[in-house]
Protein backbone atom coordinates (compact mmCIF):
# COMPACT_ATOMS: atom_id res chain seq x y z
CA UNK A 1 0.00 0.00 0.00
CA UNK A 2 1.32 3.44 -0.85
CA UNK A 3 0.70 6.52 1.23
CA UNK A 4 0.33 10.11 0.03
CA UNK A 5 3.19 12.38 1.01
CA UNK A 6 2.11 15.47 2.95
CA UNK A 7 4.95 18.02 2.98
CA UNK A 8 3.52 19.78 6.01
CA UNK A 9 3.88 16.76 8.26
CA UNK A 10 6.02 14.21 6.48
CA UNK A 11 9.63 13.99 5.59
CA UNK A 12 11.63 11.72 3.33
CA UNK A 13 15.29 10.88 3.69
CA UNK A 14 17.13 8.53 1.38
CA UNK A 15 20.61 7.18 0.86
CA UNK A 16 22.06 4.86 -1.77
CA UNK A 17 24.34 2.39 -0.02
CA UNK A 18 26.92 0.15 -1.74
CA UNK A 19 25.56 -3.11 -0.33
CA UNK A 20 22.81 -5.60 -1.20
CA UNK A 21 19.24 -5.13 -0.01
CA UNK A 22 19.74 -8.25 2.15
CA UNK A 23 22.62 -6.65 4.04
CA UNK A 24 20.80 -3.34 4.39
CA UNK A 25 17.78 -5.25 5.72
CA UNK A 26 19.96 -7.00 8.29
CA UNK A 27 21.28 -3.64 9.52
CA UNK A 28 17.70 -2.45 10.06
CA UNK A 29 16.23 -5.56 11.65
CA UNK A 30 18.81 -7.16 13.98
CA UNK A 31 19.36 -5.53 17.38
CA UNK A 32 23.12 -5.99 17.46
CA UNK A 33 23.33 -3.98 14.24
CA UNK A 34 20.59 -1.42 14.96
CA UNK A 35 22.36 -0.53 18.20
CA UNK A 36 25.47 0.43 16.29
CA UNK A 37 23.95 3.18 14.16
CA UNK A 38 20.28 3.99 14.94
CA UNK A 39 21.02 6.83 17.37
CA UNK A 40 21.76 10.07 15.54
CA UNK A 41 25.28 11.21 16.51
CA UNK A 42 26.51 12.01 19.09
CA UNK A 43 24.26 9.69 21.11
CA UNK A 44 24.20 5.91 21.08
CA UNK A 45 21.71 3.10 21.73
CA UNK A 46 22.07 1.37 25.10
CA UNK A 47 19.36 -1.25 24.47
CA UNK A 48 17.44 -2.55 21.47
CA UNK A 49 14.68 -5.15 21.32
CA UNK A 50 13.14 -6.43 18.09
CA UNK A 51 10.35 -8.91 17.50
CA UNK A 52 10.20 -8.84 13.73
CA UNK A 53 6.56 -9.52 12.93
CA UNK A 54 3.43 -7.38 12.56
CA UNK A 55 2.42 -6.29 16.04
CA UNK A 56 5.91 -7.10 17.32
CA UNK A 57 8.00 -4.79 19.46
CA UNK A 58 10.66 -2.39 18.25
CA UNK A 59 12.08 -0.86 21.39
CA UNK A 60 15.27 1.15 21.64
CA UNK A 61 16.90 3.32 24.26
CA UNK A 62 18.81 6.30 22.90
CA UNK A 63 21.46 7.55 25.31
CA UNK A 64 22.64 11.15 25.12
CA UNK A 65 26.31 11.99 25.73
CA UNK A 66 25.31 13.25 29.23
CA UNK A 67 23.88 9.79 30.03
CA UNK A 68 20.20 10.73 29.64
CA UNK A 69 18.16 7.78 28.36
CA UNK A 70 14.73 8.04 26.72
CA UNK A 71 13.28 4.62 25.82
CA UNK A 72 11.10 4.61 22.70
CA UNK A 73 8.66 1.76 22.14
CA UNK A 74 7.20 1.14 18.70
CA UNK A 75 5.05 -1.51 17.05
CA UNK A 76 5.89 -3.09 13.69
CA UNK A 77 3.01 -2.86 11.24
CA UNK A 78 4.33 -4.39 8.06
CA UNK A 79 7.33 -6.55 7.25
CA UNK A 80 8.26 -7.48 3.69
CA UNK A 81 11.73 -9.03 3.96
CA UNK A 82 14.46 -7.13 2.10
CA UNK A 83 11.89 -4.64 0.75
CA UNK A 84 9.77 -2.78 3.24
CA UNK A 85 9.47 -2.16 6.97
CA UNK A 86 6.72 -0.11 8.62
CA UNK A 87 6.54 0.81 12.30
CA UNK A 88 4.87 3.39 14.54
CA UNK A 89 4.98 4.72 18.07
CA UNK A 90 1.25 5.48 17.86
CA UNK A 91 0.65 1.84 18.81
CA UNK A 92 2.21 -0.26 21.51
CA UNK A 93 3.37 -3.77 20.62
CA UNK A 94 0.31 -5.95 20.04
CA UNK A 95 -1.47 -2.97 18.42
CA UNK A 96 -2.59 -1.42 21.71
CA UNK A 97 -3.13 2.34 21.15
CA UNK A 98 -0.41 4.50 22.64
CA UNK A 99 -1.39 7.82 24.24
CA UNK A 100 1.67 9.73 23.16
CA UNK A 101 2.64 8.41 19.72
CA UNK A 102 3.17 10.80 16.88
CA UNK A 103 4.84 9.09 13.93
CA UNK A 104 4.73 6.19 11.49
CA UNK A 105 7.88 5.35 9.57
CA UNK A 106 8.03 3.52 6.24
CA UNK A 107 11.44 2.22 5.21
CA UNK A 108 11.84 0.78 1.71
CA UNK A 109 14.80 -0.86 0.01
CA UNK A 110 15.21 -0.90 -3.77
CA UNK A 111 18.12 -2.55 -5.57
CA UNK A 112 19.95 -0.12 -7.88
CA UNK A 113 22.54 -2.16 -9.75
CA UNK A 114 24.91 -3.53 -7.09
CA UNK A 115 23.74 -0.90 -4.61
CA UNK A 116 20.52 -0.35 -2.69
CA UNK A 117 18.39 2.74 -2.34
CA UNK A 118 17.18 3.05 1.22
CA UNK A 119 14.32 5.50 1.64
CA UNK A 120 12.63 6.40 4.88
CA UNK A 121 9.38 8.36 5.01
CA UNK A 122 8.31 9.56 8.45
CA UNK A 123 4.70 10.67 8.75
CA UNK A 124 3.71 12.85 11.71
CA UNK A 125 0.54 13.92 13.42
CA UNK A 126 -1.33 17.12 12.61
CA UNK A 127 -0.35 20.68 13.52
CA UNK A 128 -2.46 20.77 16.69
CA UNK A 129 -0.81 17.64 18.00
CA UNK A 130 2.54 19.02 17.06
CA UNK A 131 1.86 22.23 18.97
CA UNK A 132 0.88 20.10 21.93
CA UNK A 133 4.09 18.11 21.70
CA UNK A 134 6.06 21.33 21.69
CA UNK A 135 4.19 22.42 24.81
CA UNK A 136 4.96 19.05 26.37
CA UNK A 137 8.66 19.62 26.04
CA UNK A 138 9.70 19.06 22.46
CA UNK A 139 10.05 22.81 22.20
CA UNK A 140 13.65 23.78 22.75
CA UNK A 141 14.78 26.88 24.61
CA UNK A 142 17.25 29.26 23.03
CA UNK A 143 20.12 27.86 25.01
CA UNK A 144 19.36 24.28 24.05
CA UNK A 145 19.11 25.19 20.40
CA UNK A 146 22.46 26.93 20.49
CA UNK A 147 24.04 24.00 22.33
CA UNK A 148 22.73 21.65 19.66
CA UNK A 149 23.99 23.91 16.92
CA UNK A 150 27.44 23.87 18.47
CA UNK A 151 27.35 20.10 18.19
CA UNK A 152 25.80 19.98 14.75
CA UNK A 153 27.44 22.89 13.00
CA UNK A 154 31.00 21.53 12.66
CA UNK A 155 29.71 18.80 10.35
CA UNK A 156 27.88 21.22 8.03
CA UNK B 1 8.18 18.74 -0.82
CA UNK B 2 8.46 22.48 -1.44
CA UNK B 3 7.83 23.40 2.18
CA UNK B 4 10.39 20.91 3.45
CA UNK B 5 13.01 21.95 0.93
CA UNK B 6 12.52 25.67 1.55
CA UNK B 7 12.76 25.11 5.28
CA UNK B 8 15.83 22.93 4.77
CA UNK B 9 17.55 25.62 2.68
CA UNK B 10 16.86 28.32 5.24
CA UNK B 11 18.06 25.97 7.94
CA UNK B 12 21.28 25.29 6.02
CA UNK B 13 21.96 29.04 5.85
CA UNK B 14 21.25 29.41 9.54
CA UNK B 15 23.43 26.45 10.50
CA UNK B 16 26.24 27.66 8.25
CA UNK B 17 26.09 31.11 9.81
CA UNK B 18 26.27 29.51 13.24
CA UNK B 19 29.08 27.14 12.32
CA UNK B 20 31.59 29.63 13.73
CA UNK B 21 32.13 30.21 17.48
CA UNK B 22 32.48 33.99 17.09
CA UNK B 23 29.16 34.21 15.29
CA UNK B 24 27.46 31.92 17.81
CA UNK B 25 28.67 34.16 20.60
CA UNK B 26 27.29 37.23 18.83
CA UNK B 27 23.89 35.55 18.40
CA UNK B 28 23.88 34.39 22.01
CA UNK B 29 24.55 37.94 23.23
CA UNK B 30 21.96 39.47 20.90
CA UNK B 31 19.31 37.20 22.43
CA UNK B 32 19.46 39.39 25.55
CA UNK B 33 19.69 42.80 23.85
CA UNK B 34 20.66 44.67 20.69
CA UNK B 35 24.24 45.95 20.56
CA UNK B 36 26.54 48.16 18.53
CA UNK B 37 29.42 46.84 16.43
CA UNK B 38 31.99 48.06 18.95
CA UNK B 39 30.11 46.48 21.87
CA UNK B 40 29.89 43.18 20.01
CA UNK B 41 33.55 43.27 18.95
CA UNK B 42 34.86 44.19 22.40
CA UNK B 43 35.42 40.65 23.83
CA UNK B 44 37.30 39.47 20.73
CA UNK B 45 41.01 39.79 19.93
CA UNK B 46 40.25 40.31 16.28
CA UNK B 47 40.81 43.01 13.69
CA UNK B 48 37.62 44.99 13.22
CA UNK B 49 37.29 44.27 9.47
CA UNK B 50 37.39 40.50 10.21
CA UNK B 51 34.76 40.91 12.89
CA UNK B 52 32.56 42.99 10.60
CA UNK B 53 32.82 40.17 8.05
CA UNK B 54 31.29 37.79 10.63
CA UNK B 55 28.45 40.25 11.17
CA UNK B 56 27.83 40.33 7.42
CA UNK B 57 27.56 36.54 7.29
CA UNK B 58 25.04 36.63 10.12
CA UNK B 59 23.05 39.38 8.45
CA UNK B 60 22.93 37.60 5.09
CA UNK B 61 21.58 34.48 6.81
CA UNK B 62 18.72 36.60 8.15
CA UNK B 63 19.60 35.79 11.76
CA UNK B 64 20.35 39.44 12.54
CA UNK B 65 19.59 42.82 11.01
CA UNK B 66 21.29 46.16 11.56
CA UNK B 67 20.23 49.78 11.81
CA UNK B 68 22.46 52.84 11.58
CA UNK B 69 22.09 56.00 13.63
CA UNK B 70 24.78 58.57 12.87
CA UNK B 71 28.08 56.67 12.96
CA UNK B 72 26.79 53.85 15.13
CA UNK B 73 25.53 50.62 13.58
CA UNK B 74 23.41 48.53 15.91
CA UNK B 75 22.65 44.84 15.44
CA UNK B 76 19.39 43.16 16.41
CA UNK B 77 18.40 39.53 16.56
CA UNK B 78 15.68 38.33 14.17
CA UNK B 79 14.01 35.72 16.40
CA UNK B 80 11.81 34.31 13.61
CA UNK B 81 14.90 33.17 11.76
CA UNK B 82 16.41 31.38 14.71
CA UNK B 83 13.06 29.72 15.28
CA UNK B 84 13.41 28.10 11.87
CA UNK B 85 16.30 26.17 13.35
CA UNK B 86 14.13 24.85 16.12
CA UNK B 87 11.10 24.13 13.96
CA UNK B 88 9.82 20.77 15.02
CA UNK B 89 9.70 19.11 11.65
CA UNK B 90 13.11 20.50 10.78
CA UNK B 91 14.34 18.92 13.98
CA UNK B 92 12.90 15.58 12.96
CA UNK B 93 14.46 15.91 9.52
CA UNK B 94 17.81 16.69 11.07
CA UNK B 95 17.50 13.60 13.26
CA UNK B 96 16.66 11.36 10.31
CA UNK B 97 19.43 12.81 8.14
CA UNK B 98 21.98 12.14 10.86
CA UNK B 99 20.56 8.67 11.50
CA UNK B 100 20.72 7.79 7.81
CA UNK B 101 24.28 9.11 7.64
CA UNK B 102 25.18 6.63 10.35
CA UNK B 103 23.24 3.86 8.63
CA UNK B 104 25.15 4.52 5.42
CA UNK B 105 28.51 4.52 7.18
CA UNK B 106 27.68 1.42 9.24
CA UNK B 107 26.17 -0.75 6.53
CA UNK B 108 29.06 0.05 4.20
CA UNK B 109 31.57 -1.22 6.77
CA UNK B 110 29.40 -4.05 8.11
CA UNK B 111 31.34 -7.34 8.25
CA UNK B 112 30.64 -9.57 5.26
CA UNK B 113 29.92 -12.56 7.50
CA UNK B 114 27.20 -10.80 9.49
CA UNK B 115 27.71 -12.63 12.77
CA UNK B 116 25.19 -12.60 15.59
CA UNK B 117 27.13 -11.18 18.52
CA UNK B 118 24.37 -12.20 20.90
CA UNK B 119 23.96 -8.58 21.96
Amino acid sequence: MSTAFDPAFDLMVERVVPVSAERAWTAWTEPQHVRRWYAPAPGDISECEIDLRPGGVFRFVPRQPDGTENPITCCYLEIVPFRRLVWTNALRPGYRPAPDGFFTAVMTLDPVGDATRCRTVAMHRSEDDRAQHEAMGFHHGWGTVLDQLVTYAPSV
Amino acid sequence: MVTCMAAATVMDDVFRALADPTRRDVVARLTSRSASVSELAEPFQMALPSFVQHLRVLESSGLVRSTKAGRVRTYHLVPQRLRVAEDWLAGQRDMWERRMDRFEAYVTEMPADVVDEGA
